[in-house]
């Protein structure tokens, strides 16, 4: 009986104090938020795509992803990524996956089989804070959120160029023979860059545990995990080379590059870029064909 | 490390502060992966602050312009990021410019400097503290947060309130029982941005301007015992932490004590759920956090037991337990010996939740229970004994990896040579059959008082990886990461030179962590306070 009147003498003091100074005031500012229901969580966005102008030349995508076999979160980028290919304007975003950093590495340093040390060098070079991270079309950010990619590339597709480009690329005596051709639609100088990236290798991938809900995803590391679009390595070194063009005028580049033993020539492409300060002008891609 | 200071008093004015500089002359070391981007690296921090009756100043330069490896692009920079103005008046004080601030236990509002980590998550802004009458403590406050060099995030403002009702009830000091109560309220307002939506080509998410948490607890102790409860919640904040989910978070605490004559009992539970807040929704890392969730992991200090540090996992969620017993044994008793006895056994326990509030999640998060003995043994040796058995989900707190099982054993004996001399040696070994397998760690310290103390220690991964680590691309390493130091103290001056490799790896603080690649090369630090 003496806690119960003990009880009811803190509460009886302590509420007429607390209503006295007004504190319950605070509790109606709990009421200003911004809920937003099941059905309003998604708004639809505008999707820029070509005008069919053919006075005009669209800028093609390049997202350069920055991914490790280590990364257990990377797959999630590389979904992202096959959602935008899948997607309408798929074919002019032009991924490549960079395997690089600490995910790219053992503990000792030494890279992983899909790392390569010019990936590193771009790696260190764009101070890439984790991974995945993309950069796209060399605007000078990364992007570390999969959700930024998406925004980015769509903003991007509605750019035009200066420059239009095709390229063709054959296997030859075991040399990939590459020509790049051009066409000016304004003036630009900057650098031409040539990659060989391959596509369906299968490798070791570490992935996210599983999650409660979902049983069916297989966690840990899975060695038979399918890596697309793979940087193998820069045909014109690491930093390409100069390259200028003006209106009107058309050129050609040719160069070659040996195909290692470790890459499968079935399943190469390359990518040819041009670039200078302001970003990546204008971005193709093809497959690598074997000469019959 | 660099560290200087002065003092002047003069009619109630009082001028203090401090230096602070680590600096490091970096090597490149392809066995473990250092790198040499710079010559000369430094952290340098210069704190100045001015008290007075009614106003207080203060300001701090940073000169981070070629920083120390390891912290996020943005840190880097100099300025003086910190600068306040606080008045004070009768029962009020109100500071202008920046300031920190904790609400409770922090699970709606902690913003703290922590330079190990790189972390100053600071307001700039206004504060008002009020103390209407006894007991009462009513904080008003509303800011933008520091992100390194901007203040670009979202609006932060709060409200908190604390009520000890021991102070208006005579009845219960007499009855040596302290109860407070207090309640939290946090708003941030953050302006609408293109997010599309994974999953949904075409679509962006519908974010909401306002996001608001609060937070009610009740701190209860008589005697020798103590209780804290404690409750948390959030609304709606899709981010980047939590994959835009639009659940609102939770997180509920439980902590009881017993403290009397030698014997210390701690008991807490934690249950938290879609908890990171930050100012700015769209970001990664260890920066732009609002609040922050006490760790129930023992912070470590012996090299081997913090090779395996355990992070918050903030955003998906946790149950977190810890228990401790510390008992002093009595000098001149059958256990204490002549000189006493200390023994203290801790217990922390972390496991994945489910949506059912009192169910457990099938992983295991963190295990470690670890005892620890300390007894003097003669007037000139004291030796203190430590064994930890550690769990350490490395998937969950480093994204790869294996669940790593580990047996620590710690042995930290002092010597008195001299009455100015002493020696501590350290010797440490972990045992584990994962990850990179077995550590040791030796460690020699000779203290020469007043000035000088001479440091020696290696940490050599002496076992095999494991056959999944193998699998992964590692390889052993087998590798030695020796160090060797010099510190010389004077006065308020303190020196310290060194040489050594040191491993790359996550240094923790308060369940924070910050991953630190290896480095090699000499180092240098000062501090001074004045």
């Amino acid at each position: 009986m003496k806690s119960v009147v003990y009880i009811n003498e803190v509460l009886t003091v302590s509420l007429g104090r607390i209503a006295r100074f007004g504190l319950l005031s605070v509790l109606a500012l709990l009421s200003a938020c911004s809920h937003i229901d099941d059905d309003e969580r998604l708004i639809k966005m505008d999707v820029n795509v070509p005008t069919g102008d053919p006075t005009e030349v669209t800028r093609n995508v390049l997202l350069e992803d920055f991914t490790g076999q280590r990364c257990v979160n990377c797959p999630k980028g590389a979904k992202v990524i096959d959602q935008l290919q899948e997607s309408d304007f798929g074919e002019r975003v032009i991924a490549v996956g960079i395997y690089s950093g600490p995910f790219g590495k053992n503990a000792s340093g030494a890279l992983l089989p899909l790392s390569t040390q010019t990936g590193c060098d771009y790696y260190d070079h764009w101070q890439i804070e984790s991974q995945p991270g993309a950069i796209i079309n060399r605007s000078g950010h990364v992007y570390y959120s999969p959700q930024d990619w998406t925004r980015e590339v769509m903003a991007a597709l509605g750019g035009k160029s200066a420059v239009k480009m095709d390229l063709e690329a054959v296997l030859h005596d075991g040399n990939i023979e590459i020509a790049v051709h051009s066409q000016g639609y304004g003036d630009f100088a900057g650098k031409l860059q040539v990659w060989v990236v391959e596509d369906g290798i299968v490798a070791l991938q570490l992935l996210p545990d599983a999650p409660e809900e979902d049983p069916a995803w297989k966690g840990g590391s899975d060695p038979g995990y399918v890596h697309n679009h793979v940087f193998r390595a820069a045909v014109n070194g690491s930093w390409g080379e100069d390259f200028a063009i003006s209106t009107g005028e058309q050129k050609s580049n040719r160069m070659q590059i040996p195909a290692a033993e470790a890459w499968n020539t079935d399943h190469l492409s390359v990518v040819a870029f041009v670039c200078n300060g302001k970003g990546v002008e204008q971005v193709v891609k093809g497959k690598v064909k074997t000469e019959k | 490390m660099m560290a200087a200071g002065m003092t002047a008093q003069d009619d109630g004015l009082t001028l203090s502060g401090s230096i602070q500089s680590d600096m490091l002359i970096p090597q490149e070391d392809k066995s473990t992966g250092a790198v040499k981007k710079e010559d000369f690296l430094t952290n340098t921090y210069a704190d100045l602050q001015l008290q007075s009756k009614y106003v207080d100043a203060g300001m701090r330069l940073e000169y981070l312009d070629h920083p120390l490896p390891g912290y996020e692009n943005d840190f880097k920079g100099w300025g003086v990021p910190n600068f306040w103005v606080k008045g004070k008046l009768g029962k009020g004080e109100l500071t202008l410019g920046t300031f920190y601030e904790q609400f409770g236990s922090g699970f709606v509002l902690r913003t703290y400097e922590e330079r190990s980590l790189g972390i100053d998550n600071s307001l700039l802004g206004g504060r008002l503290l009020l103390k209407p009458t006894d007991g009462v403590v009513l904080k008003l406050l509303s800011g933008k947060q520091r992100h390194y060099w901007s203040w670009s995030g979202g609006l932060v403002s709060g409200a908190d309130v604390e009520v000890s009702l021991d102070e208006w009830i005579p009845s219960m000091q007499q009855h040596d029982t302290r109860l407070s109560l207090g309640a939290s309220w946090v708003n941030k307002q953050e302006k609408d941005e293109l997010v599309p939506a994974i999953g949904h080509l075409g679509y962006r998410y519908n974010l909401p301007e306002f996001v608001n948490a609060w937070d009610v607890r009740a701190n209860l102790s008589k005697g020798p015992w103590s209780a804290l409860v404690e409750y948390a919640q959030k609304t709606q904040d899709p981010s980047l932490d939590n994959n835009f989910s639009y659940a609102d978070g939770h997180v509920a605490l439980l902590s009881g004590s017993y403290s009397e004559r030698g014997l210390s009992v701690l008991l807490q539970a934690k249950r938290s759920e879609n908890m990171s807040f930050r100012s700015r929704r769209n970001v990664n890392g260890i920066s732009s956090y609002v609040n922050h969730l006490p760790a129930f992991t023992l912070d470590h200090t012996y090299a081997l037991a913090a090779l395996y540090p355990y992070a918050t996992q903030l955003a998906d969620g946790e149950w977190a337990y810890q228990a401790e017993v510390g008992y002093n044994f009595k000098r001149k008793t059958a256990i204490g010996g002549r000189y006493g006895m200390n023994v203290k056994l801790n217990y922390s326990y972390v496991r994945a939740i489910q949506d059912a509030w009192f169910k457990w999640g099938s992983q295991t998060y963190y295990q470690d229970l670890n005892v620890q003995l300390s007894r003097k043994f003669t007037k000139d040796f004291k030796l203190s004994l430590m064994y930890m058995n550690q769990r350490y989900n490395q998937p969950v707190v480093e994204k790869h990896g294996e669940m790593i099982h580990s047996n620590i054993f710690v042995a930290d004996g002092m010597m008195q040579l001299a009455p100015k001399a002493k020696l501590r040696c350290e010797l440490q070994y972990l045992q584990t059959k994962e990850d990179q397998g077995d550590w040791a760690f030796g460690l020699v310290e000779l203290s020469l008082a007043p000035h000088w103390m001479f440091t020696l220690s290696d940490l050599w991964n002496c076992g095999d990886a494991s056959a999944e680590t193998l699998a992964s691309g590692e390889e052993n390493t087998h590798l030695h990461y020796y160090q060797a130091l010099v510190t010389y103290n004077i006065g308020s001056h303190r020196l310290q030179a060194g040489y050594g490799r040191t491993r790359a790896g996550y240094n923790c603080s308060g369940g924070v962590c910050r991953y630190v690649p290896a480095t090699k090369g000499f180092t240098l630090s000062y501090n001074y306070n004045f």
